[in-house]
C-alpha cells in the first residue's frame, strides 16, 4: 500500500507538534513541581520560625498542629509533624507523631540560603552565645560544622516509612522547632491540581496538532499541486507550452526551470520523430505508389495470360509491401507519441458483425461462435479500430488449428467494451506466448499451415488499444487456446 | 466529366491521367499548388483530385482557399505523408474523401463515382447488366425478380465488377477496394467471397448461367463477364 505525501507529511507534522507540545506541558509540569518544593521550603522555614520564636501557649499541641497544618494547606495531622523547643521558656512539646529517631536518619541538614526573613547577621553570629545544646533526640550527624547561627533555617529532606518528608529547623535565641511534611501530601495536592488543567488542556492540544499538522501538509502541498495541474494541462494540450515560474518560491522555481528545459527537448525530439515519420511516408509510398500504378496501367493493357498472372503476383506483393510500409509507420507514430486519434461514434456490434463474416469466409473446418452483443457503441477512431480489430482476425484466423475453433464474444462492462478473440491453436509453451507482442515475432512456422503474416499485428493492435486508453492482453489459458482480450474505454 | 489532377510527381500523374482517360474522363494535370488553385477557380470541374504535398502552395491550403472563395466542386485528397493526421485535417478543411498512397487507380475511379453520385443528387440507383440487377439504395441484389440474399462484402464486391463490365479486376485491387486498405492482403478472402457469390447465384431458380458471370482471369483476378 502506498501513502500519500500529504499523508505522510500530515503524520510528520502531527508528531512534531504533539512531541513539542508534550515536551513544553513535562518542562512545565517540572518547573511547577520545583517551584512548588521551593515555596514549600520557604513556608516550612516560615512557621518552623514562628514555632520557635512566638510565646509558648500551654500545651495545646493540637491547635498548633491544626493551625500548621492550615498554614500548610494539608488536611491531615499525619502529614505533618512537629517539635518544638522553647529556649527561653524551657517547654518544649511535640506533636503526637514525632518521631525523634527520624531526624537521626536524615541527611544532612543544609542551610537554606535565601531564606529572606531572616538575614544572617554576622555580628550577632560572633557575639551570640553558643547555642543550646541540642536534645539527644534531635542529634544529628555531625560532621564538624559550626552549629547555624541564631535565625537561621536548615532543611533537610528524610524518609520516612516509605515516603519523602521535608524537614526544617530554625534555631535561634527564643529556641528552636523541627518541622516535618509528608512531601507525597503536598505533591499529591499539586498534581490532582495540574491533572485537572491537564483534562482540559490535553483535548486542546490534541486538536491544535491535528490542526497544525492539517494545516502544513495544505501548505507544503499547495505549490506541488498548482505544479501538477499546470504540468498536466501542458502535457495534455501542446508541448510548445512552458510552465510560468513567476512568483513561485525558489526550490520550485528550479523544479520548473528544470521541467521546461525536458519539456523543450521532448518537443525538440518530438518533431524530429514526427518529421522523420512523415519524411519516411512519403518518401517510401512515393515510388509504391508509381510502382503500383504502373502495374496496374500495365494489367489493364496486357490481355496475355502469363503477363497478367505475372502482373497480378506483383500487385500482390506491392500490396503486401503497402502493407508493411504502412504498419512500420504507424508503429513509428507510436513509438514517437504523435498518434493523432480522430474519435467518431463507431458501432462496434455492427463492425464486429462484419467481421465475423470475414472469419466466417475465411475458415474452411473450422468453427465460429460469435456472442456479440448488440448496440455496443464506442468512441474511437474509426480507421485505427478497424485496423486493431482487422489484425485480431487475421491472428486468429492465421493461427487456428485445422478443425478447431474461434470464439469472438464482445460484452459492455462497467468501464467500456470488452472483446474476447479466442481460437483453438497448436500447443503453445509459454515461454512463446511472452513474445506474442513483439514486433516481427512469428509463431512457429512449422506449425500453421498460412505464415506469411508479417509479425506486426498483434504489436500494432496493442498500441492502438493503449492509444485509445485500453489494454490488449493475453489471458492466461490452455496450452492449446490463444485468448486475447480487448478492453476499450466508451470514449 | 472534367477533373482537375494536381499532383507534383510526374510518373504519378501520369498513370493517373492515362488511367482516368482511359474510363472516359476529361482530365487536366497541374504541377503546382499555385496552379491548381488558379486553374479551380477559372475553369468548372466536376472532381478535383489534390495531392497534399506540393510545391508553391501545400494540399491543404489550396483546399483552405478554395473553400473560403466557395468553390465547392467536390475535392478528393492524395495522402502519403502522414495518412492520420492529414485525413482528420483535410476533411474538416472540406474535403469530401480521401485516398492514402499508394492508391489503385481504379479505386480512385470508384471513388469519383460514388462522389459525383453522392453529390449531384441525380444518383444512378441501380445498377443492372443483364437479368442482375442492384439496388443501391436498399443493397439489394436481384435476377429476374428474384432476391440474392447477399452479405454487405458480397454486395460490395459484385458491384464493384459489375460497374466496370469486362474489366479485370486483380485481387489486390478488389481487397483494396471492398475490404480497405487495413485488410490482411495475404488472406485469401476475395476468392472465398467469389466463390460465395456464385453459389448464391447458382441457387437461383432460374440460374441460366448466373453462376458463370464473374469469370475468374487464371492467376490474376477476376471480371464481370463482358457483354
Amino acid at each position: 500500500m502506498t501513502i500519500s505525501f500529504r499523508t505522510r507529511l500530515f503524520v510528520i507534522a502531527g508528531l512534531i507538534v504533539a512531541t513539542v507540545i508534550t515536551a513544553v506541558m513535562l518542562i512545565g509540569w517540572n518547573r511547577v513541581l520545583a517551584f512548588e518544593a521551593d515555596r514549600l521550603e520557604q513556608r516550612l522555614c516560615m512557621e518552623a520560625k514562628r514555632l520557635a520564636t512566638q510565646p509558648a501557649r500551654g500545651e495545646d499541641v493540637s491547635r498548633m498542629v491544626g493551625d500548621v497544618l492550615g498554614k500548610l494547606q494539608l488536611n491531615s495531622v499525619g502529614q505533618v509533624m512537629l517539635y518544638v523547643e522553647a529556649g527561653r521558656a524551657g517547654a518544649s512539646f511535640q506533636s503526637f507523631n514525632w518521631q525523634p529517631e527520624f531526624v537521626h536518619d536524615s541527611a544532612p541538614w543544609r542551610t537554606i540560603a535565601n531564606f529572606g526573613a531572616e538575614p544572617a547577621r554576622p555580628s550577632d553570629k560572633k557575639n551570640a552565645p553558643p547555642p543550646p545544646l541540642p536534645p539527644p533526640s534531635l542529634d544529628r550527624p555531625d560532621r564538624g560544622d559550626s552549629p547555624p547561627s541564631n535565625g537561621a533555617c536548615e532543611l533537610a529532606s528524610v524518609t520516612r516509612m516509605g515516603s519523602p518528608w521535608r524537614a526544617a529547623r530554625f534555631t535561634s535565641k527564643e529556641g528552636r522547632s523541627v518541622l516535618a511534611v509528608d512531601l507525597e501530601a503536598t505533591r499529591t495536592e499539586i498534581q490532582s491540581a495540574l491533572k485537572q488543567a491537564l483534562v482540559m488542556v490535553v483535548p486542546l492540544a490534541l486538536i491544535f496538532t491535528a490542526l497544525g499538522a492539517w494545516l502544513l501538509s495544505v501548505l507544503t502541498m499547495r505549490p506541488v499541486n498548482r505544479l501538477r495541474k499546470s504540468m498536466q494541462f501542458v502535457t495534455r494540450n501542446a508541448l510548445d507550452q512552458r510552465l510560468s515560474s513567476y512568483g513561485e518560491d525558489y526550490e520550485f522555481e528550479v523544479l520548473i526551470s528544470a521541467y521546461n528545459t525536458m519539456l523543450s527537448r521532448l518537443e525538440i525530439s518530438f518533431q524530429q520523430a514526427s518529421r522523420f515519420s512523415a519524411d519516411a511516408a512519403h518518401e517510401l509510398k512515393t515510388p509504391l505508389t508509381i510502382l503500383q500504378g504502373r502495374i496496374e496501367q500495365s494489367l489493364n493493357q496486357t490481355h496475355g495470360s502469363m503477363t497478367q498472372q505475372e502482373l497480378s503476383g506483383l500487385l500482390d506483393e506491392v500490396g503486401r509491401l503497402s502493407d508493411i510500409t504502412r504498419k512500420l509507420l504507424l508503429l513509428s507514430q507510436v513509438d514517437a507519441g504523435y498518434l493523432a486519434l480522430k474519435h467518431t461514434r463507431i458501432h462496434l456490434s455492427e463492425t464486429l458483425g462484419d467481421m465475423a463474416a470475414d472469419m466466417q469466409m475465411l475458415l474452411t473446418d473450422q468453427t465460429l461462435q460469435c456472442s456479440i452483443e448488440p448496440e455496443l457503441t464506442i468512441q474511437a477512431d474509426a480507421l485505427l479500430l478497424r485496423q486493431l480489430l482487422n489484425n485480431l482476425v487475421s491472428n486468429a484466423v492465421r493461427y487456428c488449428r485445422a478443425e478447431g475453433w474461434i470464439r469472438v464474444s464482445a460484452r459492455a462492462m462497467p468501464s467500456g467494451v470488452e472483446v474476447v478473440f479466442a481460437n483453438a491453436s497448436q500447443s503453445i509453451a509459454l515461454e512463446e506466448r511472452a513474445r506474442f507482442f513483439d514486433r516481427f515475432y512469428r509463431g512457429d512456422a512449422s506449425h500453421n499451415r498460412r505464415t506469411d503474416g508479417n509479425g506486426l499485428g498483434l504489436s500494432i493492435a496493442r498500441e492502438i488499444a493503449r492509444a485509445h486508453g485500453g489494454e490488449l492482453a493475453l489471458t492466461e489459458s490452455a496450452a492449446d487456446e490463444v485468448i486475447l482480450q480487448l478492453a476499450l474505454p466508451l470514449s | 466529366m472534367k477533373v482537375l489532377l494536381v499532383e507534383d510527381e510526374q510518373k504519378i500523374a501520369d498513370f493517373a491521367c492515362a488511367g482516368l482517360i482511359s474510363r472516359g474522363f476529361e482530365v487536366e494535370h497541374c504541377d503546382d499548388g499555385n496552379k491548381g488553385l488558379a486553374r479551380a477557380c477559372e475553369a468548372n470541374f466536376d472532381v478535383i483530385v489534390l495531392d497534399l504535398m506540393l510545391p508553391g502552395r501545400d494540399g491543404l491550403s489550396v483546399l483552405k482557399a478554395l473553400r473560403s472563395q466557395a468553390i465547392v466542386t467536390p475535392v478528393i485528397l492524395l495522402t502519403a505523408r502522414n495518412e492520420l493526421d492529414d485525413r482528420i485535417e483535410g476533411l474538416n478543411l472540406g474535403a469530401d474523401d480521401y485516398m492514402a498512397k499508394p492508391f489503385f487507380v481504379e479505386e480512385l475511379v470508384a471513388r469519383i463515382y460514388a462522389l459525383v453520385r453522392r453529390l449531384s443528387g441525380d444518383r444512378q440507383n441501380t445498377l443492372q447488366v443483364g437479368q442482375l440487377k442492384l439496388d443501391r439504395i436498399k443493397r439489394q441484389a436481384s435476377c429476374n425478380g428474384q432476391t440474392i440474399d447477399l452479405t454487405t462484402r458480397e454486395f460490395s464486391l459484385l458491384e464493384y465488377l459489375m460497374r466496370s463490365q469486362g474489366q479485370v479486376f486483380s485481387r489486390a485491387q478488389i481487397l483494396a477496394h471492398v475490404w480497405g486498405y487495413d485488410f490482411d492482403p495475404s488472406t485469401n478472402v476475395v476468392d472465398v467471397c467469389v466463390k460465395r457469390i456464385r453459389s448464391k447465384m447458382a441457387a437461383l431458380e432460374d440460374p441460366s448461367d448466373m453462376a458463370l458471370q464473374i469469370q475468374s482471369v487464371r492467376g490474376t483476378g477476376y471480371r464481370f463477364k463482358p457483354a
